[in-house]
């Protein structure tokens, strides 16, 4: 039995390709999975929230949307021309916008100075920011379930490692910022799209 | 999982980084930066520093701004340090410059002099109240005389103001002060800080009819209602991508006052040189030092020359100021569960503690969770923009429970605000004294907020018989906070700057922990009412510290009696009042502490109705402070040169000096932008790429059988 490189390609390489392959496609739909996991996660988390919300609206308390949850929700944004009613979470961390938009950890009162800054996902929750146009309409609903009524005034691009994010501010403006651009493929970029809407 | 995120996703980024360029997508630095695009429409001009919410951390004139070189020579006579910080004030530009630095110095410093040089010219600074320093240096400004003015905001955070700085000539600024050692457990040391971290700001903007003119400054925060002077303690921050700035040099003369086992320093690497008259000469080794971390030198007796008890004595304007370092002595020996405890960790995981301070602070928790017996009972709080608690009361310290801390600690992350109040309330409730002789709050943090006051007042309120101890983490930690919150809390503070001193820097706190204090101190002089002792009350000591007190009096009183109980062993020494040394600088060192207690007095009664108080105390320390020729928070020295430099058409421009991010902190875990982006996309493509390579590759094995 002799050893020449014609039987050892065609006995050896087909084994490892197909290996190969099989690795690929339990890898790829591990992926798929993960990818579609994210938008799924964030619909899910919604409707639990409305829940949590409705709880906080009756009891004026704190309401974790699920027993083990970091955070909790603090307002209701509304935006009838695009159809968007979602829940508010305390907080910008990682976890937290997975779930929903959060806003920037400072205070939220209605009738206090102070403006609000919500930050949310761009593949998710504030896809629709790229749809606003100025003038557009946006509610915010209050833990008192009092509402208070912005308008779109300016829609802007910013680079964050130039531009300094504060976290007060003393004019009542919402502002509404996420990843940009929105068809980008890799997260982590420096640019912002940032909306500023005025009191109504 | 992390496994393979570590392999695939640089292989996913290269594909997609294709993919992008194929598309055609605007590379990221094509956009023009667009700073100030939240500023409200109606408003126009840069200038107004609040109703912004987002304002470019660059920007206004495109002028160079000065630049600023730090020299700091110190002399270190036994317990006594004076320090001379030579600030450089360089004006790059062809314009007449004014520089605002926004500096730290230690946080006993007691600041004595100012002198501007300019060239072979020396002008020397007089002490004023605040208020009237700040109108002479601005008249010398407007007229174009070169002017410089040293302003205290906390006890260890200063402004430097130089104004008048002509196109290419500098300006030095020599700030003197003295301080003293501090003395732990067989070693003495010393901390220079350099920069002030980036503090977070809680509370709501002040509208322009609640803001105090005389608190408005030039930094990046808004002055809030929980902390009114915000924009005087936040000077602007350079990217660390555009490399370090203010570079520092240093010199140290330390004559101990007994024969040195041990110099070193823990946060940089220094040169010694030790000389025949007794006296250790210290530089920095590496000549391009920044100011970007606090400075430590540590040295340490030989072992015959264990620090004792030490009275020096100085005569001043007719009193006799005295300064008594004392070792209590140890009565009771105990170990580790000897004292069932209930212990309560609070670690700060807020956005400044991302990155070498987090890794510090962790490591330092779980040695000392390690560390706890089946005895005691513990918990963990960890804080941000919320406060979390482990267990929802305390726990005893199983090993099961143990092994479940250890565990949350691990999986700790920092990012987010520095809410600390509501943490402080955490540790302080469901305080139960019957079953436990020692309840401890081990505080773990950075400091870095701007609202410190509050905090000691809520401290102070809360404490009832708990003690609380801080450790200090990071390499710039905020000095004041450490001490003062220690000094309310009844506990003492440690430093950690880097992983290598969690070990030894814990076990020094572990030994104070688990045994008894030196409580019910009390140090007698004279009988009459001319007494004055400092501070007030004097400190609990803790295994390995020394007792300090500061004392004025007229009469010469035979004796000192010192006593007070170790456990609930009592114990009193008597020293005779000759044994006392003349020095100088122990009239300086009590005026301080006499500012310190003031200002001590002044946060706790700061509440409606008690404006009357207020002011007294605030009179007080002016008095203190201009007989002294001290700063403090409402004395300034200010240095003017009496003939105008500037020509009345040339304008002048004035700069907030910039300053380094402290060591080991991370710039977008501070003032970054949450992260908006999911690899959702990324995660799809990546997906059915390889599923399609997959399918075509078994096809073509399938269709070759």
């Amino acid at each position: 039995m002799g050893w020449d490189a014609t039987t050892s390609r065609t006995d050896v390489t087909p084994r490892m390709a197909r290996m190969l392959a099989g690795l690929l496609l339990v890898l790829g739909s591990w992926f798929i999975g993960q990818g579609l996991w994210i938008p799924v996660k964030a619909i899910a988390a919604q409707w639990l929230l409305q829940h949590a919300w409705t709880q906080t609206l009756k009891t004026q308390q704190p309401a974790k949307p699920w027993p083990w949850a970091d955070t909790w929700p603090v307002g209701r944004l509304l935006v009838p021309r695009h159809g968007i009613d979602q829940i508010i979470l305390a907080d910008t961390s990682g976890q937290s916008l997975a779930f929903g938009p959060g806003k920037l950890s400072g205070r939220m009162k209605p009738g206090k100075p102070g403006g609000i800054l919500l930050s949310g996902h761009r593949e998710t929750h504030f896809q629709f920011l790229q749809f606003l146009q100025e003038n557009d309409r946006i509610d915010l609903e209050w833990p008192t379930g009092g509402r208070t009524s912005y308008t779109v005034q300016r829609l802007t691009v910013v680079d964050s490692r130039h531009t300094h994010l504060r976290r007060h501010s003393n004019d009542e403006a919402l502002i509404l910022t996420t990843c940009y651009p929105f068809d980008a493929i890799v997260p982590g970029g420096p640019l912002r799209y940032v909306v500023r809407a005025e009191k109504f | 999982m992390n496994y393979w995120k570590q392999i695939l996703l640089p292989l996913a980024f290269w594909l997609t980084g294709s993919v992008v360029d194929c598309l055609g997508l605007p590379p990221v630095s094509a956009q023009p930066p667009e700073p100030d695009v939240t500023a409200p429409s109606q408003q126009a001009g840069p200038d107004i520093p609040h109703g912004l919410s987002i304002r470019p951390m660059s920007g206004g004139p495109i002028l160079p701004a000065p630049t600023v070189s730090t020299n700091v020579t110190t002399t270190i006579s036994g317990l006594i340090v004076r320090t001379t910080v030579s600030q450089t004030f360089h004006n790059p530009s062809s314009e007449w410059a004014e520089g605002i630095y926004v500096f730290p110095l230690p946080d006993q410093a007691a600041v004595d002099h100012l002198r501007m040089r300019i060239g072979e010219r020396v002008i020397e600074g007089i002490i004023q109240e605040r208020g009237e320093a700040k109108n002479t240096f601005e008249q010398a400004k407007r007229k174009g005389q070169r002017a410089s003015l040293l302003e205290q905001e906390r006890s260890n955070v200063f402004t430097a103001s130089v104004a008048n700085l002509a196109p290419g000539e500098p300006i030095i600024v020599e700030i003197e002060y003295q301080d003293t050692v501090r003395y732990d457990q067989g070693r003495f040391s010393l901390r220079f800080p350099t920069v002030v971290g980036p503090r977070y700001i809680p509370g709501t903007p002040l509208s322009m009819v609640e803001a105090q003119p005389q608190s408005t400054g030039v930094g990046w925060a808004v002055n809030t209602n929980q902390v009114p002077d915000a924009s005087r303690i936040t000077p602007p921050v350079q990217h660390p991508g555009e490399g370090p700035i203010n570079p520092l040099t240093l010199q140290i003369d330390l004559a101990p006052g007994f024969l040195l086992d041990r110099v070193e320093s823990p946060t940089h690497p220094i040169q010694v040189d030790t000389h025949s008259n007794g006296r250790t000469h210290i530089t920095l080794a590496d000549p391009s030092t920044f100011a970007d971390r606090d400075f430590e030198l540590a040295w340490t007796p030989q072992a015959s020359h264990e620090a004792q008890t030490q009275l020096f004595l100085e005569e001043h304007g007719g009193d006799t100021y005295g300064l008594l370092l004392f070792l209590p002595p140890q009565l009771i020996e105990t170990g580790p569960g000897d004292i069932p405890r209930e212990v309560i960790f609070v670690i700060d995981t807020s956005g400044s503690m991302a990155g070498a301070s987090l890794v510090q602070a962790k490591a330092a928790l779980k040695l000392a969770v390690s560390r706890l017996t089946p005895t005691d009972r513990f918990n963990i709080i960890q804080f941000n923009s919320i406060t979390k608690q482990l267990f929802p009361l305390a726990v005893p310290a199983g090993t099961r429970s143990i092994q479940r801390a250890l565990t949350h600690v691990n999986n700790l992350h920092a990012e987010g605000g520095t809410e600390m109040l509501p943490a402080v309330v955490q540790a302080l409730s469901h305080q139960k004294e019957e079953q436990f002789s020692l309840r401890q709050v081990i505080f773990i943090t950075d400091g870095l907020i701007g609202n410190e006051e509050e905090f000691f007042a809520t401290l102070h309120r809360l404490l009832g018989q708990t003690r609380l101890f801080t450790v200090g983490i990071g390499s710039a930690p905020n000095g004041h906070f450490m001490r003062k919150a220690a000094q309310h809390g009844r506990g003492t503070f440690t430093y950690i700057g880097t992983t290598q001193e969690v070990q030894d820097k814990m076990h020094r706190l572990f030994v104070k922990l688990e045994q008894p204090a030196f409580l019910n101190l009390a140090l007698e002089g004279s009988p009459d009412s001319a007494w004055d002792l400092l501070p007030v009350p004097l400190p609990d000591v803790y295994a390995g510290e020394p007792l300090m007190a500061a004392f004025r009096t007229t009469t010469t009183p035979a004796h000192l009696t010192i006593s007070g109980t170790h456990g609930t062993v009592p114990w009193k020494r008597v020293l005779p009042f000759a044994a006392g040394l003349s020095r100088s600088g122990i009239t300086v060192h009590w005026a301080r502490q006499k500012i310190s207690q003031l200002m001590d007095q002044q946060d706790s009664s700061a509440q409606p109705g008690q404006s009357d108080q207020q002011t007294e105390l605030r009179q007080a320390v002016i008095d203190v402070a201009i007989k002294h020729h001290l700063v403090s928070r409402y004395t300034s020295l200010v240095a003017v040169e009496t003939t105008p430099a500037r020509p009345e058409h040339r304008p002048l421009h004035s700069h907030a000096m910039k300053t380094n991010l402290p060591h080991g902190m991370q710039y977008e875990a501070i003032f970054g932008w949450p992260q908006t982006a999911t690899p959702s996309t990324l995660y799809l493509l990546l997906g059915i790429f390889m599923v399609w390579i997959g399918w075509v590759g078994t096809r073509q094995q399938a269709a070759r059988m």
